[in-house]
C-alpha cells in the first residue's frame, strides 16, 4: 500500500495527517492543480464497454478454463453498473461524518466521479479531516474528483469561522492552515459538465457574460474583495431582482431570472448547478429550472434538521437529486451541541 | 437537552417534571415549558414572508421553537418565538450597515439596471418577550372553551434583579437554550437571537439575547433578563431588566481593543467592551 493510499485509509477514519504529511501532499495537490483551467471540463468516460444480452450469455457459459474464468470476473468487476457519470456536490462545512454518509450514498472515489462545489471547511468539527481527504482523493484519483473553490476556501474567512482555530488546536500550529490556504489559491473557480452543465459555488458576475472571460482571469490568490473572482464564489439569485441587485450590505451582486437566461443561452449551456445558500430540501431550482442550488451539509451546524442532496447526472445528463440525512448522533462521535446548564447571569 | 437533575432537589423544591412529553417543569404554581423545532422548510418560510410583509427572513428560523412559562392561577403566560421578534424587526426596519467592503465597492461599474435592496439584513430587534393572560372559563351549555386574552401590564420600576441571589449556586431544576433565529449575515458576522431559562428551587430567570457581530463595522448586543422570586405568601411579581449595548469596530480600536472578529465571538466575554446605550427596568404584577 503506498503513503497516499495509507494516508486515505487514515483519513477516512477522521484521523488527521501529520504536518509534515500535509505538507507533502500539498506540495503534490499544488502540482496538479496548477493545471487545472478556472473552468475545469469534466466530460463522461471516452469508451464506454455495452455488453449485449447474447455476449453475456457466450461469456458466461462459453468460459470454461480457469484463466478464462478469471478474465472474466476481472472483467465482470470493472462492468459493476454504476451509470452515473458525475455527481455534484455543494458546501460540506467541515462535517467529515456527513460526509461520510453522502460517499455512502454516492458511491465511493473512484468509482464514483465527484465535483464539489466548495466550502469544505468551516463551521463544523472536522474542517482539517474534511479537506485533506479531498485533497489526498484529488492527488490520489485526479481525473475521477473536481473542487472548485468556495467563498470559504480563503484565509481570510477561515481566521472567523472556524478553520484557522481548529488547525491551531489540532497541530499546535498554523503550519497546516498556511499549507491548506496555499493551496486554495490554486482551486479552480468553475467547472463545465459535458459543456452543458455550468457549475460555480456562488454564482454570476456582471463582469462575466462567457466562460472565456472567466478562463482568463488570473486566480492564484487570495479572494479578492470585488471583482469578477469574488462575485464567482460570492454572488446570489434573488427572485425579486430581474436584472442585477446590490445586496443591501453595499457589497455583494444578486442576480435575477433574465441574468441567467441571457447567460445560459450566450454560453449555449442547459443550467447552473451551484452551492452557497442553505436550502431545507437539500435542493432548489430558481428561475424556470435555469439555475439550480446543491447543499450537502445535513443538519447544518448539528442543528438545523434540513437534509442535504447531491446532483447524480448519468451519461446523458439525466438528473437525479440524491437526498440524505446527517450521519446518527452515535457515530459521529461529535461533541453534542448540547447546552451544558450553567449559571448565567 | 437532558440534564440529571436529582429527584431529592426536584422534590424539596415542590417541582414537578412534566410527563406528558413536554420538555419542561411545575414549580410553585408556574409551568415552565420548552420546544425545540428545525429551521423552517420552503414552503413555511413563504408562508412567514407573505404574513410578515416581507421578502427576505433569516436563513435560519426555527419557527416552531419557543419557551413558554404560564402562571397557572393568573392565566398570565410570557413566552417567546421567532415570529413575535420578527415582528419587531419589520417594525423597527433600521437602515442597513454597509459592511466594509462597500466601500471599495461604489468604484465598481454599476450592471445595467441595478437595483439597490434595502432592508434591515441584521434582523435587529426590539424583541423582548410576548405576553398574554389567557383565561379559559367553560362554557355550561356547549362545554366549549372560551379563551379571552388580554395583554398584561408591565410597569416601570425602581427594582433591581438581585444578581446576588442568582449567583448563589443552588440546584438547577431545569435548565434550556432555545434558538430562534439566526443568520450567518452572507458570511459577514452573526446574527442571533436565543433564549436561555434556569430554574432553581428560589426562582426562575431568563435571559433573551439579539446578539449581532457585522465583521469589521459594529456590534450589537440586546439583552432582557427576567426574574421571578417564588414567594407563596404574596403575588408573583416578574422583574424585566432591558440593556441594550452597541460599538462600532473604529470606537473599540481608538480604545486599544482588538478589532478581528475572531476575539468577539462569544458576547457574554466582551458585553463590558460595548457601551450601553438603553436601559430599563420593569416588573409584571401578577393576581393569585
Amino acid at each position: 500500500m503506498s503513503d497516499l493510499d495509507r494516508q486515505i485509509e487514515q483519513l477516512k477514519k477522521c484521523e488527521p495527517l501529520k504536518e509534515s504529511e500535509v505538507k507533502a501532499l500539498c506540495l503534490k495537490a499544488m502540482e496538479i492543480l496548477v493545471e487545472e483551467s478556472n473552468v475545469q471540463r469534466v466530460d463522461a468516460p471516452v469508451t464506454k464497454i455495452i455488453l449485449n444480452k447474447n455476449l453475456w450469455v457466450r461469456m458466461l457459459f462459453g468460459a470454461t478454463n480457469v484463466s478464462s474464468r478469471s478474465a472474466f470476473s476481472r472483467l465482470r468487476l470493472s462492468l459493476v453498473p454504476n451509470d452515473a457519470i458525475i455527481l455534484i456536490c455543494g458546501d460540506i462545512h467541515g462535517q467529515f461524518y456527513d460526509m461520510k454518509e453522502l460517499f455512502k450514498v454516492g458511491g465511493d472515489c473512484p468509482k464514483t466521479n465527484y465535483l464539489f462545489l466548495g466550502d469544505f471547511v468551516d463551521r463544523g468539527f472536522y474542517s482539517v479531516e474534511t479537506f485533506l481527504l479531498l485533497l489526498a482523493l484529488k492527488v490520489r484519483y485526479p481525473d475521477r474528483i473536481t473542487l472548485i473553490r468556495g467563498n470559504h476556501e480563503s484565509r481570510q474567512i477561515t481566521q472567523v469561522y472556524g478553520f484557522y482555530d481548529e488547525c491551531l488546536r489540532k497541530y499546535g500550529s498554523v503550519n497546516v492552515w498556511r499549507y491548506c490556504t496555499d493551496i486554495f489559491d490554486y482551486l479552480s473557480l468553475s467547472a463545465l459538465i459535458e459543456n452543458k452543465v455550468f457549475s460555480v459555488h456562488g454564482g454570476l458576475s456582471p463582469a462575466i457574460s462567457t466562460l472565456d472571460q472567466i478562463r482568463t482571469i488570473d486566480r492564484k490568490q487570495e479572494v479578492p474583495h470585488d471583482g469578477a473572482m469574488c462575485d464567482l464564489l460570492w454572488s446570489d439569485p434573488e427572485d425579486i431582482v430581474d436584472g442585477w441587485g446590490l445586496s443591501p450590505r453595499g457589497a455583494g451582486f444578486l442576480f435575477g431570472g433574465s441574468v441567467v437566461t441571457s447567460f445560459n443561452h450566450s454560453n449555449n449551456i442547459d443550467y447552473i448547478c451551484r452551492a452557497h445558500q442553505l436550502v431545507m430540501e437539500g435542493y432548489k431550482w430558481m428561475f424556470r429550472n435555469q439555475i439550480v442550488t446543491v447543499w450537502s451539509a445535513p443538519n447544518y451546524c448539528y442543528r438545523c434538521g434540513n437534509v442535504a442532496a447531491i446532483l447524480e447526472l448519468d451519461e446523458n445528463l439525466n438528473k437525479q437529486f440524491r437526498v440524505f440525512d446527517a450521519a446518527p448522533p452515535e457515530s459521529r462521535g461529535a461533541p453534542a451541541k448540547k447546552p451544558a446548564p450553567d449559571y448565567f447571569l | 437537552m437532558e440534564v440529571e437533575v436529582d429527584d431529592k432537589d426536584l422534590k424539596a423544591a415542590g417541582a414537578e417534571l412534566l410527563t406528558d412529553g413536554r420538555h419542561g417543569l411545575h414549580i410553585h404554581g408556574w409551568e415552565i415549558v420548552s420546544s425545540k423545532g428545525f429551521i423552517l422548510n420552503s414552503s413555511s418560510l413563504t408562508t412567514w414572508e407573505e404574513k410578515l410583509k416581507t421578502s427576505h427572513l433569516p436563513e435560519m428560523v426555527f419557527g416552531e421553537s419557543c419557551l413558554v412559562l404560564k402562571h397557572v392561577t393568573s392565566g398570565t403566560k410570557i413566552h417567546f418565538n421567532a415570529f413575535d421578534a420578527l415582528t419587531g424587526w419589520k417594525q423597527e426596519a433600521l437602515p442597513p450597515v454597509e459592511v466594509p467592503a462597500a466601500a471599495q465597492w461604489k468604484f465598481r461599474s454599476k450592471p445595467f439596471q441595478q437595483v439597490i435592496l434595502d432592508y434591515d439584513y441584521t434582523f435587529t430587534t426590539p424583541y423582548c418577550g410576548s405576553e398574554t393572560i389567557e383565561l379559559d372559563t367553560e362554557k355550561k351549555d356547549s362545554g366549549e372553551i372560551l379563551e379571552a386574552s388580554c395583554i398584561p401590564c408591565w410597569e416601570d420600576c425602581e427594582e433591581q434583579i438581585d444578581v446576588v441571589a442568582l449567583a448563589s449556586k443552588e440546584p438547577i431544576l431545569f435548565y434550556d437554550e432555545v434558538v430562534l433565529y439566526e443568520d450567518e449575515l452572507a458570511d459577514n458576522g452573526v446574527s442571533l437571537l436565543t433564549v436561555k431559562v434556569r430554574v432553581m428551587p428560589s426562582s426562575w430567570f431568563l435571559l433573551l439575547r439579539f446578539w449581532l457581530r457585522v465583521d469589521g463595522v459594529l456590534m450589537r448586543l440586546r439583552d432582557t433578563r427576567m426574574h421571578c422570586a417564588f414567594n407563596d405568601s404574596a403575588n408573583p411579581v416578574v422583574l424585566r431588566e432591558s440593556c441594550w449595548r452597541e460599538a462600532t469596530f473604529q470606537a473599540l480600536a481608538a480604545k486599544g481593543y482588538p478589532t478581528d472578529s475572531a476575539s468577539y465571538s462569544d458576547p457574554s466575554i466582551i458585553s463590558q467592551r460595548l457601551s450601553v446605550i438603553m436601559q430599563k427596568s420593569q416588573k409584571l404584577k401578577l393576581n393569585l
